[in-house]
């Protein structure tokens, strides 16, 4: 075939910076991400305890406002470690719940429909891949973590004062790295375990169940051996352990070191990643 | 037990798509043709045949039974879907072979019959791999395999020549006219209109999930009044045959043809052009062919579903 | 029944047994199973390795009370006041954080009803305590194991377990879009459920069965021929290792039925697994009728070794360890059956009318 008009040009205008590309992965999966009605109103749900939080700060420094607390010149409660403890420990339990609503339907089913290879075949990497992926978790349960977190925080300050703002400034650096270890942690199980199964919601039991089986299984080699050691095993519980240091609540009743709970909290996380990048490949050989 | 495949009134919806709608067809045995752009309701069709899926509205009887009735129809029905996938860990021979024995067939007889299906299709040096391994051309011919292997007296094909190459093709085609000699029913869907054209008895158009036209090509084109057939003209004086043409009611267009030795007429009534071309042939004028252009799928295809056929 | 159908069946059984034995996916399962075999081995070597410490003759014992006492901080004057003088202890010296000065590093030993209390004393004061247990008593031993085999092994392995291999059964072939090749085949759909069925329940009850018989062998390595014997012959030993094989059998029977069920009725099977997690969990607070749609229900009556509950439990532990209405081993079988068998009819009408529509998968 005689080619005679040579008018055909690559695209040559302008395009967005490599180091955001990751992102167009979060803005696809972000419209598929609450679909369900069922994920939506849990998702809004989350929302109603750092709600009922900031209610609560109001009220602890506003009582003469209610005629149910005339006459208390004492706070509701104490606005230290253990109440932001407390906060951190309830909003993690509802950001695993809904990773093991959103995690398992990421990267499975691009494997299991071949996707992948359309992926891989683009200008983007497998650590870009895995870097969009997380970034769909990592945003959305920052919303109910450290966002809201930080949020109490700035009230609180606002309403005692800035010398309780210098003198608690660990807390809310305390809500920020905890918050961010556990949405890392969550966000790499949730993805290897996605990546490992490619059943969306076998990928979702297993989260469960790694939750559920870890904390059983702690208890039960405790009990077996006598020990103490079984709560590496347990990621909750080395979590709670490293929020507790961070928030420098007290660390007599704790069953590990915060070192040992850092330790076996990075090595989880750092297998999941392993995992991770071993499955997800453009290609499957099947032999 | 009754010789035809039976659509009674069938509809089936998606929640609020359309898979079919009103479909009322009775297949006769030979091969059949589903025709249709994507989307029409070919595989839905067929999916119901195998009761795969089950119908919003209608019955549906294949060969007198339903497909309520899986115990009894499956020994007569075979099906090569669509799908591209394998249960897991199986080689080709084992997929055959396992499935087999689901018919109550000894060890002895499924690993004959297996093997038999598996020559059918070329397949032997590869029978022993993991079916998932395979080429696209070869997970096609073990699918077909796996439908054929248990003798079915109706063949359910969906888009079975989809990745095979031409002499793979030849030689499928080949089996599905063997078939049809036998008596079997073969129902099949393609996007190849002219292999459709060759190896079918009858065609179904299919077009939204409405059922256009069924029946054999020829019997179709003659149905379709608002398109004038064409008909090509070989003759030695084109320009003189041309005048007479148009002293005709019924002809509505004649073109001269680019070698100039023939015409493509319209005309609105092919009974009363094929007269007149008699009584122009006892007149004396020297015609070579006279023969219809538009009655294959394609053209038909283009007046029924396509742009002006669109419903 | 007839044979077409015994013969389908073991073709059905056939071809899931391809894929769930040995399936290299399934291998958490295996992990799930064996874990608990892994534990009672390691518990058997530490047993064997502590046992020969014996406490001098006439040495306190240490109370657990007295044990959970001691903090890091205390003096040994202060230890001591409250423990005693030590049965041993070991001193030795230690090059400090700055190496000009070396720590004085002295361990006191207190002996336990079973194994060893140890302080830690840096240059005089408490820098950690640690227990080594050992010498436990086989009567202990045996509620150690019902423990874990009761709240650990039906209510977690056994349960993880059966989902994974239940629900790869009908919603896991949907996924691999392998499910039409079964719907194609001359075959009944109920008697395709019940040969699916029975391939994951020998596929369950092979894999469970043999990791709790291991157990039962692990947990008995670190005794003497002659207290095994007594608890063999005399104690009705093989009557309770009978009964944890069929609670284990059972189990599978049970939760197998349940995830069958989940997997045919429920696109996303997780929820519902996840309510039966949390019913099964909260079976002991149901009222009375309630308490009979469960698998624990009648599983823990059926346990020979009921799990007594220490003043010091927690008391969530303590509720799910109390039976208060236990019921007789023949109703809970019965009991059990009879709500499989009404899971799996319920499952037989669903299947019936089951379409394949992968797309939406």
């Amino acid at each position: 075939m005689a080619v005679y008009k040579r008018t055909y040009r690559g695209y040559s205008g302008a395009i967005t910076p490599m180091w955001s590309r990751f992102l167009v992965l979060y803005r696809f999966s972000r419209q598929t991400l609450f679909r369900s009605k069922i994920q939506t109103a849990f998702y809004v749900l989350c929302f109603f305890f750092p709600l009922l939080c900031l209610l609560g700060l109001y009220a602890n420094a506003h009582l003469s406002a209610f005629t149910f607390f005339a006459g208390r010149t004492e706070p509701l409660f104490a606005v230290d470690s253990k109440f932001f403890l407390i906060y951190l420990g309830f909003q993690a339990s509802l950001a695993f719940i809904l990773t093991a609503f959103i995690g398992p339907g990421l990267v499975s089913p691009d494997l299991a429909n071949g996707a992948l290879t359309l992926y891989l075949c683009r200008p983007i990497s497998r650590a870009e891949y895995v870097a969009g992926k997380m970034s769909v978790l990592v945003i959305t349960l920052s919303w109910i973590t450290w966002v809201p977190g930080i949020l109490l925080y700035i009230v609180q300050s606002s309403l005692s004062g800035l010398d309780w703002f210098v003198q608690n400034l660990f807390l809310v650096v305390g809500v920020f790295l905890g918050s961010w270890l556990w949405i890392i942690v969550l966000s790499l199980l949730a993805l290897a375990l996605s990546a490992y199964v490619k059943w969306r919601i076998v990928a979702g039991a297993l989260m469960l169940a790694i939750m559920f089986m870890g904390a059983g299984f702690a208890q039960a080699i405790n009990a077996v051996l006598q020990t103490k050691q079984g709560y590496l095993l347990d990621i909750s519980k080395l979590a709670s352990i490293i929020w507790q240091s961070l928030l420098h609540d007290t660390l007599d009743d704790i069953p590990l070191s915060p070192t040992e709970a850092w330790f076996a909290l990075l090595a989880f996380a750092g297998s999941c990643l392993y995992l991770l990048m071993k499955k997800v490949r453009a290609n499957e050989v099947v032999r | 037990m009754s010789s035809q495949i039976v659509f009674d009134n069938v509809s089936k919806f998606y929640g609020d798509v359309l898979g079919v709608n009103r479909v009322n067809l009775s297949i006769p045995p030979g091969i059949t043709s589903l025709v249709g752009p994507n989307g029409s309701g070919k595989t839905t069709l067929m999916n119901l045949m195998t009761g795969l899926i089950r119908p919003s509205r209608g019955k549906i009887e294949i060969l007198g039974l339903t497909p309520d009735q899986p115990e009894k129809l499956f020994r007569l029905v075979g099906y090569c879907s669509q799908f591209d996938s394998f249960p897991k860990g199986l080689t080709g021979y084992e997929l055959i072979y396992s499935f087999l024995l689901l018919f109550g067939h000894d060890s002895a007889t499924a690993d004959e019959l297996a093997w038999k299906a598996i020559d059918r299709v070329g397949l032997r040096e590869a029978a022993n791999r993991k079916a998932a391994g395979y080429s696209k051309g070869m997970r096609q011919r073990i699918r077909l395999a796996q439908s054929i292997a248990h003798n079915p007296r109706v063949l359910v094909l969906d888009e079975p020549l989809n990745g095979l190459d031409p002499l793979v093709r030849a030689e499928t085609i080949a089996l599905f006219r063997l078939l049809a000699k036998q008596g079997c029913h073969v129902i099949l869907s393609s996007h190849v209109l002219h292999e459709v054209d060759i190896i079918s008895d009858q065609v179904i158009l299919m077009s939204g999930g409405y059922v256009v036209a069924e029946g054999n090509i020829q019997g179709v084109r003659s149905e379709i009044q608002e398109q004038p057939m064409q008909i090509l003209i070989r003759c030695d004086q084109p320009n003189t045959l041309a005048s007479r043409f148009f002293e005709e009611d019924h002809v509505v267009e004649v073109r001269m043809h680019v070698d100039k030795k023939g015409l493509l007429v319209k005309t609105s009534d092919p009974d009363r052009f094929f007269l007149l071309m008699n009584r122009v042939a006892l007149a004396g004028r020297r015609v070579e062919s006279v023969a219809p252009v538009d009655d294959d799928v394609n053209s038909v295809y283009e007046y029924l579903i396509g742009e002006e056929g669109v419903r | 029944m007839n044979p077409l159908w015994i013969a389908q069946i073991k073709a059905v059984i056939r071809l899931e047994l391809r894929k769930t034995f040995f399936a290299r996916r399934g291998l958490w399962i295996y992990l799930l199973a064996f874990a608990p075999v892994a534990l009672f081995t390691m518990q058997a070597i530490v047993e064997n390795h502590v046992k020969g410490e014996n406490p001098p003759a006439g040495a306190r014992l240490i109370t657990d009370q007295e044990l959970s006492s001691i903090r890091h901080g205390m003096t040994m004057e202060e230890v001591t006041a409250r423990l005693g003088q030590p049965a041993y202890t070991n001193t030795s010296r230690h090059p400090g954080p700055d190496s000009a000065k070396d720590v004085q590093v002295r361990v006191m030993k207190y002996p336990l009803e079973t194994g060893q209390f140890n302080v830690v004393f840096e240059d005089g004061v408490v820098t950690g305590t640690w227990s080594r247990r050992g010498g436990i008593p086989f009567y202990k031993e045996t509620y150690v194991f019902a423990g874990v085999f009761q709240f650990f092994f039906i209510r977690l392995a056994i349960f993880f377990g059966c989902l994974g291999i239940f629900m790869n059964l009908f919603r896991g072939e949907m996924l691999d879009k392998s499910l039409h090749y079964y719907l194609l085949a001359p075959i009944r759909r109920e008697v395709l459920l019940v040969g699916k069925f029975l391939a994951g329940l020998l596929a369950a009850t092979v894999i469970f069965t043999f990791s709790a018989a291991l157990q039962l062998v692990a947990a008995s390595l670190s005794f003497d021929a002659s207290t095994i014997s007594q608890f063999l012959y005399q104690q009705h030993g093989f009557s309770q290792i009978g009964s944890y094989l069929l609670v284990t059998v059972l189990a599978c029977i049970g939760y197998g039925s349940v995830f069958l069920a989940t997997g045919l009725l429920f696109k996303n099977p997780i929820i519902p697994a996840a309510i039966v997690l949390i019913w099964e969990a909260a079976n002991p607070l149901l009222p009375t009728l309630l308490k009979k749609i469960s698998v624990i229900y009648y599983l823990k009556s059926m346990c020979p070794v009921q799990v007594p509950v220490d003043p010091g439990m927690p008391k969530l532990l303590a509720l799910l360890v109390s039976n208060t209405e236990p019921v007789s081993a023949y109703l809970a079988v019965i009991g059990l059956i009879a709500l499989s068998a009404v899971v799996l009819f319920a499952s037989s009408q669903r299947v019936r009318t089951l379409e394949i529509n992968y797309t939406t998968e």
